[in-house]
């Protein structure tokens, strides 16, 4: 180890300055903990899906899978005896609710099970022997794990009750069995039967969920093909489960670029406190070159401190994301849930890689932040020891070149948007945006210092005047800082003012669509398909009662085919409800007659961007008679699936696929009906025959929005982790320039300036950096805004809304702003105004 | 001025400064000439602002003459790059300030101790080199003590011992006293003095007291850009 | 035959099978064979107490009120070039429960069956062994009596016209053979009463065909086969279960050049003496039908061969009736023809050479070893 002196030297410099050094680690840590902390939740909801994937498909290679129907029991018998083909399994499978808790039911063949699945990897002892064997004979009779039965305070023998589609089923529970460990997690939430029970159960009786199969004889899947049935189709496992997990993709993109600008932040921070560290060091720098240090000593210098710094910032932020991950995974596994599909794991996996990636990551931003002030420091000249205003100077200098490299971003970022329309490049354009407009900051600095003295020079006073041209002549440092808030705080805007546009236009939806006064049907929890239907004789029940004008019945199904999953809803339209459908493409005179009459679909907005179809295409939907060719009358606004809805009429479905089965009902009530009064009387009919959703058109109104809110929690936490790694960085900024501006201020002192004086002038001016940040936010975030909602929201999503600007966000912005940056010059004020004038003087 | 036969220790040839700043141009130094030979103690005369400091910078590689050149010692210093120049000095310089220039982050001991590490000095070399110095500079129970703990005319003797702790072949030294009352000074300039003498160093040295200059081998006046020959009248 | 402790504890174990089929649960964590053996106990089904009318083709069906039941093909046989095969297409069933509640599902049933397909290459000294399980329901396995059908996924024996159809196919090798009875049914035992122990109803109804002409194709790693040769079939079912004491068994399945077909089984008790249960039976030429015991019937050991799996199994025979004066040596055409699959014996075709009255006699059969490996009957 060579030249430990000047280690030495540059250390205890940080240690002369301790709080610099915690605000730097914190900026860093505060960054990473946020990319690591999404990153391991997007993770382990990913992992969990996968290992649920995996426990359910076990190792299939291919599946059979339908339409609305299922597969004929007869099908997988034809493949066993006809065709030999010995690997396969037939699984029946559907969400059941017991004790308010959403489980999978899956049904087994327990005979054709032993080349798939270990849903039975329990250790045996003598009672369990016999569990298999009242699996195939008793029916009704479940297992599940004993983690399940302990959480639910049952024990093997007793009876439940399982709700399956609003329906109340009576089950035994015959046993429990220790999964591995591995597995725990995801058999935490799997009940197991027998397949004849989950057909007896789920009400699929002759019905098959799905085939597993596991094939490598390029034979067996042509002949295979030639037998299939039409409305069954034969897939790859991996491919149908990329295509589920697709379906999350974007969603966990969003994230993603959400914790990169908390990281990005984060740069700015450590950039501030190395930049500030280097500045103050100068003389220190200069004598080390005079001494003979070379330009590579100081730069390895710095670059090593910043390493330091960097590496103790990551590894708090690694813990701190961790912990922060453990919270996080919640709310990412309730927005899943909420939006795609059950899923039934909410455990956080540590996967290393994402540790390792948010390591990286965090040292990288450190490197990057701490370049620029290394280069600076190793560059400027020994003589600099002598002058001190030189990095003003050269700030001052650079802010041309910044300003056009600054305009240079954003061009590129705008041709960016235009040239390519894939959702990565939006993000990378947003994030080249960002960029160019903090490198604008300094000259939008320097204007707004100066159009203020201008303005407003005379009326602010001396300490005023100061506050303000203290801003413009250590640019060097209030640049940056005011560049990070700034972000931060658009960040907020542009977040708050999609997510307000989104809900303006949902809420808007909602109203023209929900035409009918109550809307039925059965209880089942969301993202679960639409197995379950109303039973007939409560939909015949409910057309007799009085009061009702009109009905319309819908019905729900999802088609899988390779690579995709397409939700199809099949709907008897009540008169009224033509009106609910906002028609984006399609000529209004002629739709409603197509649909009405001929072989015409309608299609939602992000069916029709993800498919790139349009008005006057036709769609090919595999029905139950083979595949069919559909023309597309029109395509209408839906917020209600983010992978989008083919709709159809009744008549057309049912002449497709073989099912009269109903999913919901709407009712028209006729003039003067209660619909509270309609609902009670529902209940009292129905009674126990189905459990069932029965809301008001108010009360559907109200979930589907607390629906909404509930999924951009996230999005609102981590906004506000932004802002805490912004209000970090202001206050590491504010510190370190009042710091360095001791001795100017201690001349005030001594030139006669009360200590409140002193308080005025700190304040005044952290306070006027905070001005600047919160005016420039409110561009910057309405433009962020505008890019979110027109290009982001529209490429993740295909959701097309319109732009709310509402005027309390960009007061919060402000107001935000101003606060985080007067909350961080108290201390500094406080400490300045404590300090006596000579021991700021005595320094020289 | 101008040396016969063997080339001198420090030879200056026609060296100009020019600063610009911002339209106006400032030209400090003018086609200056001059040498210097080895063991010699000159002593720099000279208004404030006339350049002095300059003139020190450039023969010390810390800055660079617009035209001319200086070699050190045979060594053609303008020749050199900023890499060579740094390590130059780095072996064979050694400056004092008038502000001592102490690390403040470093106690005495260590600041002795960081150009001998520069210089790759070993550790048994560098802990009798600093013994000597500290001898010298006569500073007891202070070996520990961070330069805000000395005074002034302390702090410039760990200064001088520094310049010299490796045993450079020549002391720039630029107002060295101009920041003490007379008795530090004196004793400073002793110290300075004696142990360029013991070390066989050659010292350049800025000032603007008579008093100072008059322990130098010989005195030049910088006046216009050029060294001249200190006038009686200044001299006096 | 004894089988039927094969079978009882096959299905039995399956059970177990499908619980630690990839955790290799070790045994001590686990069970002994012998604690499942009864394991569904036999209260409810039907039991073999007296002997019985046999009535065909209806009892080539299922006997669903018994608990176990079986069909037990085996047959020695050759192609042009002399090249030798042995083959055994057994279907098991086993029901769970006495009762078979009526069920929504077609998936509901009380019975479970499994079936083993083995295939012994002599020329080629290879020996194949496959495993099939399935419940009885939704056409996936069963047997019917008229016309006679017996299956399990794609492995049948199914009538046609004039003639039984065995097909069955695994991994590399498949089976297309006609099957002709040349004989009528053989009742075994009492008029078909099996009698297995003294206790009451741990008895089987047990017929035979004794032989049956085949003809067909062996397809064996890409290349065929047209063979001729003799099948043996053996039915059983019942509500037994192996005797405390018992510890397995060894069965003579032989067709001699006389035209005279000889069943045997020993029962082999723990203490290594012979169970008096142990009986048999020698289809003469002309119909006549000899019933053997333990006391007529001589059996040594000659050659032991030690599996790589552990155990060894006596391999090689001395069979002797001193009363009729046959002596007889089975020989195995191949050593290795040992079935590991949800229990581990060993069954296999034989040679047979010797004299009968000083005139010699060869034939062909199979032999069943069981009880004298781990993971086997044997406790």
């Amino acid at each position: 180890m060579v030249k430990t002196t000047l280690w030495r030297a540059s250390l205890q410099h940080l240690r002369l300055h301790p709080w610099q050094l915690v605000l730097a680690i914190l900026g860093i840590a505060l960054g990473v903990a946020v990319v690591v902390a999404v990153d391991l939740a997007n993770d382990s909801a990913r992992r969990a899906f996968d290992l649920s994937a995996q426990a359910v498909t076990g190792k299939a290679s291919h599946q059979i899978v339908a339409g609305p129907n299922g597969i004929p029991d007869s099908l997988y018998t034809q493949l066993r005896r006809q065709y030999g083909i010995d690997k396969s399994a037939p699984v029946v499978s559907g969400h059941v609710i017991l004790d308010d808790n959403t489980l999978e039911l899956i049904g087994i063949d327990p005979f054709a099970e032993g080349d798939f699945r270990n849903l039975l990897d329990f250790t045996t002892d003598g009672e369990q022997t016999d569990l298999i064997r009242q699996l195939l004979t008793t029916p009704g009779a479940i297992v599940m794990s004993q983690e399940l039965t302990e959480s639910l305070g049952l024990s093997a023998g007793d009876r439940i009750e399982l709700i399956i589609g609003g329906e109340k089923r009576p089950a035994l529970l015959i046993g429990s069995y220790i999964p591995s460990p591995t597995r725990a997690a995801i058999f935490k939430n799997i009940l197991i039967t027998d397949i004849a029970s989950a057909q007896e159960l789920l009400q699929r009786e002759g019905r098959l969920t799905r085939i597993d199969l596991i094939l490598d004889d390029a034979l067996d899947i042509d002949s295979i093909l030639s037998i299939l049935p039409a409305g069954t189709r034969l897939l790859e496992t991996a491919s149908r489960n990329l295509t589920m997990r697709g379906m999350t993709q974007s969603f966990h993109l969003n994230l993603t670029a959400m914790s990169l600008l908390a990281l990005v932040v984060g740069m700015f921070l450590i950039y501030n406190s190395i930049s500030f560290s280097v500045l103050q060091r100068r003389e220190l720098f200069g004598n080390l070159r005079v001494l003979g240090a070379t330009r590579r000593d100081i730069f390895s210098l710095i670059l090593g401190e910043g390493l330091l710094i960097g590496a103790a910032g990551t590894i708090a932020g690694l813990a701190l994301g961790i912990v922060l991950a453990q919270q996080l995974i919640h709310l990412v596994t309730r927005t899943i849930n909420d939006l795609y599909f059950v899923l039934t794991v909410s455990k956080l996996f540590l996967q290393t890689s994402g540790l390792i990636k948010g390591a990286l990551m965090g040292i990288i931003a450190t490197m990057i932040a701490v370049l620029i002030p290394a280069f600076e420091a190793a560059f400027s000249s020994p003589r600099s020891v002598q002058n001190r205003s030189r990095i003003e100077d050269r700030t001052k200098q650079l802010r041309l070149p910044l300003t056009w490299l600054g305009l240079g971003c954003c061009a590129v970022a705008g041709s960016l948007l235009i040239a390519d329309d894939s959702l990565m490049f939006g993000f990378v354009a947003l994030f080249i945006f960002i960029l160019g407009c903090s490198l604008l900051t300094p000259t939008l600095v320097t204007w707004m210092c100066q159009a203020t003295t201008r303005l407003f020079g005379p009326s602010i006073g001396v300490s005023g005047r100061m506050a303000v041209h203290g801003v413009h002549t250590s640019l060097s440092r209030t640049g940056v800082a005011i560049a990070a808030l700034s972000i931060a705080i658009s960040a907020t805007v542009g977040v708050g003012v999609m997510v307000d546009s989104f809900r303006g236009s949902v809420q808007q939806w909602l109203e023209s669509t929900l035409r009918g006064d109550i809307y039925i049907s059965p209880d089942q929890p969301s993202g679960t398909g639409n197995q379950a239907r109303l039973k007939p004789e409560i939909s015949n029940m409910i057309e007799q009662l009085p009061g009702i004008a009109e009905i319309s019945r819908g019905r729900q199904t999802e088609l899988h085919t390779a690579g995709t999953i397409t939700q199809l809803f099949a709907i008897h339209m009540a008169a009224k409800s033509y009106g609910s459908v906002e028609l984006l493409q399609g000529d209004p005179e002629t739709v409603w007659s197509k649909f009405d009459r001929e072989q015409a679909v309608l299609i939602s907005e992000p069916y029709a961007y993800r498919h790139k179809l349009a008005v006057g295409d036709k769609l090919q939907l595999d029905t139950d008679h083979g595949r069919h060719s559909f023309e597309i009358a029109g395509i209408y606004r839906d917020y209600g699936s983010e992978h989008g809805v083919v709709s159809m009429r009744m008549s057309l479905y049912r002449q497709h696929w073989n099912d009269n089965s109903i999913y919901s009902m709407g009712l028209y009530l006729k003039p003067g009906v209660d619909p509270e009064q309609l609902i009670g009387r529902i209940h009292n009919l129905v009674g126990d025959i189905q459990e069932l959703r029965i809301r008001s058109n108010r009360t559907l109104h109200q979930t589907s929005l607390e629906t909404f809110d509930r999924t951009f929690v996230i999005t609102n936490v981590l906004r506000l982790l932004a802002i805490c790694v912004a209000f970090v960085g202001i206050l590491s900024a504010l510190l370190s320039l009042q710091l360095e501006k001791a001795r100017e201020l201690a001349i005030m002192r001594a030139t006669g300036f009360t200590p409140r004086q002193v308080w005025g002038v700190t304040l005044g001016q952290t306070g006027f950096m905070g001005l600047i940040s919160g005016l420039l936010a409110i561009p910057l975030g309405l433009i962020l805004a505008l890019v979110l909602v027109f290009v982001i929201n529209q490429r993740a999503f295909g959701w097309s809304m319109e732009l709310l600007i509402p005027g309390g966000v960009l007061i919060e912005a402000l107001l935000l702003a101003l606060i985080s940056a007067l909350l961080a010059g108290v201390y500094p004020a406080w400490r300045m105004a404590k300090t006596p004038p000579t021991m700021a003087l005595r320094e020289e | 001025m101008s040396g016969n036969g063997a080339e001198a220790f420090l030879n200056l040839h026609n060296i100009s400064r020019c600063y610009r700043q911002g339209d106006s141009r400032q030209q400090v130094l003018h086609d200056l000439n001059g040498t210097i030979q080895r063991g010699e103690i000159l002593a720099l005369l000279g208004r404030s602002g006339c350049g002095k400091s300059t003139l020190l910078n450039i023969i010390g590689g810390i800055d660079q003459p617009t035209s001319g050149s200086i070699r050190i010692d045979g060594v053609d210093l303008t020749g050199l790059d900023e890499h060579s120049r740094t390590m130059f000095r780095r072996h064979h310089i050694g400056f004092v300030y008038q502000f001592f220039n102490l690390l403040p982050t470093l106690n005495v001991v260590d600041n002795l101790l960081l150009p001998l590490e520069l210089n790759g000095w070993s550790k048994e070399q560098s802990r009798q080199r600093i013994q000597e110095l500290l001898e010298a500079i006569e500073l007891p129970g202070h070996d520990t003590s961070y330069p805000d703990q000395l005074s002034g005319g302390e702090q410039q003797r760990v200064a001088v011992a520094r310049a010299l702790a490796h045993r450079p072949k020549l002391i720039l030294a630029d107002e060295p006293t101009g920041n003490l009352d007379a008795q530090s000074g004196k004793s400073v300039l002793n110290l300075l003095e004696r142990m360029v003498r013991e070390e066989n160093s050659t010292m350049v040295l800025v000032t603007h007291s008579q008093a100072v200059a008059s322990r130098a081998d010989r005195t030049l006046t910088l006046a216009d850009g050029k060294l001249q020959p200190a006038s009686v009248g200044m001299l006096w | 035959m004894f089988k039927i402790f094969t079978l009882i504890t096959l299905l039995t174990v399956t059970a177990i099978w499908l619980l630690d089929n990839h955790n290799q649960v070790e045994p001590s964590s686990g069970y002994q064979v012998g604690d499942i053996l009864g394991g569904i106990a036999d209260t409810g089904f039907q039991r073999a107490l007296a002997p019985r009318t046999f009535s065909f083709p209806d009892d080539h069906g299922s006997h669903p009120g018994f608990r176990n039941e079986w069909w037990y093909f085996t047959g020695n046989l050759a192609d042009t070039k002399s090249n030798r095969f042995g083959f055994q297409l057994v279907f098991f069933r086993n029901a769970l429960s006495p009762d078979n509640p009526q069920r929504k599902s077609a998936w509901g049933s009380n019975q479970s069956w499994m079936a083993h397909l083995a295939l012994t290459d002599v020329s080629g000294e290879k020996f194949y062994s496959f495993e099939r399980f399935s419940r009885g329901a939704n056409e996936l396995a069963g047997a019917e009596a008229e016309p006679f059908r017996v299956w399990l996924y794609d492995w049948s024996i199914t009538e046609r016209n004039d003639h039984w159809h065995l097909q069955a196919k695994a991994d590399n090798i498949e089976l297309n053979l006609k099957l002709q009875p040349l004989r009528r049914p053989l009742l075994q035992g009492q008029d078909g009463l099996s009698q297995k122990s003294s206790e009451p109803g741990n008895a089987s109804y047990y017929y035979s065909i004794p032989r049956l002409g085949v003809s067909g194709e062996i397809a064996l790693e890409n290349s065929k086969h047209q063979v001729t040769g003799l099948s043996w079939l053996d039915r059983e079912w019942s509500t037994s279960a192996l005797g405390k004491d018992q510890a397995g068994w060894d069965w003579f399945s032989l067709q001699l050049s006389d035209g005279s077909d000889l069943m045997f089984y020993r029962l082999r008790r723990k203490d290594g003496t012979v169970d008096p249960h142990s009986s048999g039976t020698l289809l003469q030429q002309d119909g006549e039908i000899i019933r053997l015991n333990a006391d007529t019937v001589y059996l040594q050991e000659l050659e032991w061969w030690d599996s790589p799996m552990g155990g060894s199994y006596p391999i090689r025979w001395k069979l002797e009736i001193p009363k009729l004066d046959i002596n007889l040596t089975v020989t195995p055409v191949l050593k290795n023809q040992e079935l590991d699959h949800l229990i581990r014996y060993w069954e296999g075709a034989v040679d047979i050479s010797g004299n009968r009255s000083g005139q010699p006699l060869q034939g062909s059969g199979y032999l069943e070893l069981a009880g004298y490996a781990e993971k086997s009957v044997d406790n």
